[in-house]
């Protein structure tokens, strides 16, 4: 389990979670998936730009983090197991 | 030894079946000839990729991060909930109460008032013809609407050959039930109104609140099959006032077969059990509880409460510039 409470995020951490989570989610080859993880991360780290609470930032930080192993596990699952034919939206 | 010999010289063993032992296909191969590279052929149709779906009111994809809290449950913790001597059948059985907990945190209800069961046309049986039975003795009347799931009107047609009346309310043009008919419909030995809450072939959201309070009037229980409306609109049972309601896995990003139905406690309803058996869930649905299904129906309940705020934003925009879209370019659209 990632550790928790791992204390205030600093912005380099932030803008790490946030790069890796989109690198991420541009691996899926499902495009339903693929474009939903990538508008949710992107709203969800907009929405969340002005948190100044400590608490309530390492909460954050850590729910992205364990959102980021789950998407790491994820799209190497779906990639084990690919429809032969592509997504009409993917050409 | 010899006969052994005997065999493998007999029997061709080609080493061509070796090779397709390790093809690339899954090993459990499904029979996809109708898919190729340059497209898919199926039923005298031919289309370059595979379809977007738009489909999401008949069934919904899992999503990834419920997938993700199933899987252990295929892989390693494999017990079953039931098993009361060992660390399989604990850790299963806490999985299960967290699920119904989370299940029950959506609807705002209590985790002991969840039943899971095998889908909402199952939860749809067991409390139409369960209540019905249960009263026989002195409720023979059941109120529901001409718009109801298959699975309602059927049940309802069971219980009229069995020798129950069921009144059909119409609903109008625009698809709601009028409340008044409904109030003149209910009768002193009226068992159960069911009334579903989002109608799953025309979308429309009945005004179940105000259905609720009738019901609490004239006192008859009331059961709405939410299975459409989970995790789309606010479902409070406190609110609604309703005594049974059904809901499905796999309308909320969730698996396929697996469903609940929540059954209230105060003041308590009872219903005649529809599965017998060893006496799980309560003695309503007996039965080994799925562990993996149970648990993807918590997480996508849990997930549904998260994100309905943000899903719904999402989907009012997306409406808002259909609708304006194509009446920019169209008169007359209603």
């Amino acid at each position: 389990m990632a550790a928790s409470g791992a204390g205030v995020p600093m912005r380099r951490e932030v803008l790490q979670l946030y790069r890796s989570l989109l690198r991420v989610t541009r691996q899926f080859c499902d495009y339903n998936i693929r474009e939903y993880s990538k508008r949710r991360t992107m709203d969800a780290f907009r929405d969340n730009k002005n948190l100044r609470d400590p608490s309530q930032l390492s909460a954050a930080f850590s729910h992205g983090k364990a959102q980021l192993e789950v998407a790491k596990r994820q799209s190497l699952l779906y990639s084990l197991y690919p429809p032969k034919v592509k997504s009409i939206m993917d050409f | 030894m010899a006969s052994k010999l005997l065999r493998q010289t007999l029997t061709k063993t080609n080493r061509t079946a070796a090779i397709r032992c390790f093809s690339t296909a899954a090993s459990v191969a499904f029979p996809s000839e109708y898919e190729y590279p340059t497209g898919i052929t199926m039923k005298g149709v031919k289309i370059s990729g595979r379809p977007l779906y738009l489909d999401m009111q008949a069934t919904t994809p899992v999503d990834p991060r419920v997938l993700d809290s199933m899987l252990p449950f295929y892989l390693s913790r494999y017990g079953n909930p039931h098993s009361r001597t060992h660390l399989y059948g604990w850790e299963s059985e806490t999985a299960v109460e967290t699920a119904r907990a989370q299940v029950a945190a959506l609807i705002g209800a209590a985790p002991k008032e969840i039943v899971f069961t095998s889908g909402a046309t199952e939860s749809n049986n067991i409390s139409i013809k369960g209540v019905m039975h249960f009263y026989k003795d002195k409720k023979r009347h059941i109120i529901t609407t001409q718009t109801e799931h298959k699975c309602v009107l059927d049940s309802c047609r069971h219980l009229q050959q069995e020798g129950f009346e069921v009144t059909y309310l119409p609903v109008g043009s625009d698809g709601l039930i009028d409340l008044d008919r409904l109030v003149k419909e209910i009768r002193p030995d009226t068992g159960l109104v069911s009334v579903m809450a989002v109608n799953n072939e025309i979308g429309v959201v009945q005004p179940v609140e105000e259905i609720g309070k009738i019901c609490k009037e004239f006192n008859v229980p009331f059961h709405t099959d939410a299975a459409q409306a989970l995790g789309k609109i606010k479902v409070d049972v406190e609110k609604w006032n309703v005594s049974l309601m059904s809901l499905s896995g796999h309308k909320i990003y969730g698996p396929k077969g697996v469903g609940a139905l929540y059954l209230r406690r105060r003041p308590r309803i009872r219903v005649e059990p529809q599965m017998n058996g060893g006496g799980q869930e309560r003695g309503i649905r007996s039965g080994t509880v799925p562990t993996p299904l149970v648990v993807g129906m918590g997480a996508a309940c849990e997930l549904a409460m998260k994100e309905m705020e943000y899903d719904e934003n999402r989907i009012k925009g997306l409406q808002e510039r259909l609708l304006n879209g194509i009446r920019e370019k169209i008169d007359g659209v209603v």
